[in-house]
């Protein structure tokens, strides 16, 4: 297994380099950061059967936001949005439905499974944002200020925050499996969303990149699933 | 005057039409006094949970009384329903090896069945479910508390389980289990248990130590799998089931998996640092709970030297904590005694004795509870509730049992 994932990550490397080498870097709108076009790691050989089989993907080029949208982000488009001013800061926890509105009115869109795993995990397939080693302090476990403020403060490959942790962050997919994905689940289909990610109320493994997780779009219950969105560059 | 008087009398007419529900609705209402003897205020905890809590033999860890709550099944939080389910059956295996009574094992055997009931109604072999109601319509509660993962029985008509079992129900589950097979089955139901236990951790075992879900997919809180990032306390509590398991089904097959968590993975290293001391505001007394009870269950069964110093120095870390630590919760009333029955160390002042004799179970409170309508709208309706007595009555018979508690107080 290892041999054939070094293998894989070396050649990802290896024509993503040429890419990056062969592309000019716009310059991001702000509050967000830019993810080259080109292949990357997708999936794993050792999470849940959903996440295989472990794959080689592409995305084109967009910029993602740098921090999850907030309280007070969220307000500005919805002002009968309620929080309690101290929690101003904290990752907005929505449906989808307001997620993607939200998404629509700030001139952005819902990132898709492929391009909110690439923007977090890079190209070389790592565990998590920052690495493969898992670290307590890199991770926002609590809800008192959930945007940027877990103690080192660790950024993915290309400059978000809060990929690990904090809430979790919806996608645009409905629940499928992956081409090749052998593995019969009965929530497939157009049920359920993607949320990725994992929030501060799970365990360590939920904040692995490749983690995937279903949850009915507009009854979330007490998942707290929040917002992180993608522009597509012109 | 007399007008007055005539709406005087239709207003307490109309208050005890609706008090009257109420009054049947609450089986139990006899609540002890802050003043009274410890053993009496046990009793009557015991008689409120086993005539207010009962679910089938499971012990609700919340009841909402009627009207905001049903007469049957009866209804509240209930993701946590191991938890006083595994602290009751442990509290009556304990009286029972006090007392010999055949009532106090008979009511352990009934909670013991609530527990295979909670394997049998999820109809996979091994998963077992946080909770059940005895209903076929989904009821207002799943849509309010904890996490959606309600589920209709295919395996037992007529019944609902709520499913995303987690670590700290897992460890419920071996420490409840685990103890009644100790101190108060028979050899039937010692091998009832232990076929239980073959089946519960057999499966975590067989998927690769992850506590897997109906779907398939590990549950949220379902980690102890060695290839993936979990916290310390997962792997003292995987030890512990593993060194639990075997030694009731004497199967080696949980002998080796320990073994191999340990000498490939380091588990016996890695469960050190269960307890998180710094950033202190990251302290977990909760969390603490789930250590106490893998670490009693595991140190009273290890006999290896090395591995015990291992363990105690998790405990250590802990005792850093509990040392200090406020005397106003009955978890950590037990977390002392689980040391000193660990240690033998006598650290019992007067103060923490009296500690003890002060525990209190719960008040019964009134509460307005929002109820989802089929429409989508919600409506408020005021009910009474109840909290849990359970780990009370365990830590009085635990302490009882262990020469702590002395009878008369």
């Amino acid at each position: 297994m290892k041999p054939m994932k070094a293998f894989l990550s070396f050649l990802v490397l290896i024509i993503s380099l040429q890419n990056v080498i062969g592309q000019e870097k716009p310059s991001p709108p702000e509050g967000m950061v830019y993810v080259p076009a080109g292949e990357f790691v997708m999936g794993s050989t050792y999470g849940d059967p959903d996440e295989r089989p472990q794959q080689i993907a592409s995305t084109k080029a967009f910029f993602i936001d740098k921090y999850e949208v907030s309280n007070a982000e969220f307000a500005k488009f919805d002002p009968t949005f309620k929080f309690s001013p101290e929690k101003k800061n904290n990752a907005v926890i929505v449906t989808w439905s307001k997620a993607n509105a939200y998404a629509q009115w700030a001139g952005k869109r819902l990132p898709t499974e492929k391009e909110w795993e690439k923007a977090a995990r890079g190209i070389d397939g790592r565990v998590f944002p920052w690495g493969n080693t898992y670290d307590n302090t890199y991770v926002v476990w609590d809800q008192k200020e959930t945007r940027g403020t877990s103690i080192a403060k660790p950024a993915s490959p290309y400059g978000c925050y809060d990929m690990a942790g904090s809430v979790w962050e919806w996608t645009a997919d409905w629940y499928k499996p992956y081409p090749g994905n052998k593995v019969p689940m009965e929530q497939y289909g157009e049920t359920y969303k993607v949320m990725r990610g994992g929030s501060n109320f799970n365990n360590h493994s939920f904040i692995r990149t490749s983690q995937r997780y279903y949850v009915l779009p507009e009854k979330i219950h007490v998942y707290p699933v929040g917002i992180r969105c993608v522009k597509d560059i012109d | 005057m007399a007008m007055h008087k005539y709406h005087l009398l239709t207003l307490v007419t109309v208050c005890t039409i609706f008090a009257i529900p109420n009054i049947f609705a609450q089986k139990v209402n006899e609540f002890p006094k802050k003043t009274d003897p410890l053993y009496k205020k046990v009793e009557m905890f015991d008689r409120l949970m086993l005539g207010n809590h009962w679910n089938e033999g499971a012990i609700m860890q919340h009841v909402i009384f009627p009207p905001a709550g049903l007469e049957e099944p009866i209804v509240g939080s209930q993701a946590d329903c191991l938890d006083p389910t595994s602290e009751m059956l442990a509290a009556y295996s304990h009286k029972y090896a006090i007392t010999g009574d055949p009532k106090d094992r008979k009511i352990a055997n009934d909670i013991f069945e609530a527990i295979l009931k909670l394997e049998k109604v999820t109809g996979v072999e091994g998963l077992v479910a946080r909770s059940f109601n005895r209903t076929n319509e989904p009821l207002w509660h799943e849509e309010v508390f904890w996490y959606h993962e309600w589920h209709q029985s295919s395996s037992m008509p007529g019944y609902r389980w709520l499913g995303d079992l987690s670590a700290d129900k897992f460890t419920s589950i071996f420490y409840g289990v685990g103890t009644f097979w100790e101190l108060c089955a028979d050899a039937e139901y010692k091998e009832k248990a232990a076929a239980l236990l073959d089946r519960f951790i057999g499966r975590v075992v067989d998927n690769n130590f992850k506590l897997t879900d109906l779907d398939g997919k590990m549950t949220l809180w379902g980690n102890f799998c060695p290839n993936l990032p979990h916290q310390e306390l997962n792997s003292l509590e995987m030890l512990a089931a593993l060194k639990v398991t075997h030694h009731i089904t004497g199967k080696e097959r949980y002998n080796a998996a320990y073994h191999m968590l340990i000498d490939r993975y380091h588990y016996d290293d890695h469960q050190i640092n269960s307890k998180i001391l710094f950033p202190k505001e990251w302290r977990n007394v909760g969390d603490d709970y789930h250590a106490a009870r893998s670490l009693y269950m595991i140190m009273r069964l290890e006999t290896d030297p090395s591995l015990l110093n291992k363990y105690r120095m998790n405990l250590n870390r802990h005792w850093y904590d509990w040392k200090d630590i406020e005397f106003t919760w009955e978890s950590n009333i037990w977390f002392l005694m689980v040391y000193k029955v660990l240690t033998g160390e006598d650290i019992f002042t007067e103060e923490k004795k009296q500690g003890i004799k002060d525990m209190w179970g719960f008040e019964r409170n009134t509460k307005e509870f929002k109820i989802p309508q089929k429409d989508g709208s919600f409506k408020m309706v005021r009910s009474e509730e109840e909290r849990t007595a359970a780990a009370m009555i365990r830590n009085y018979w635990f302490g009882r049992y262990y020469g702590i508690i002395d009878e008369k107080w």
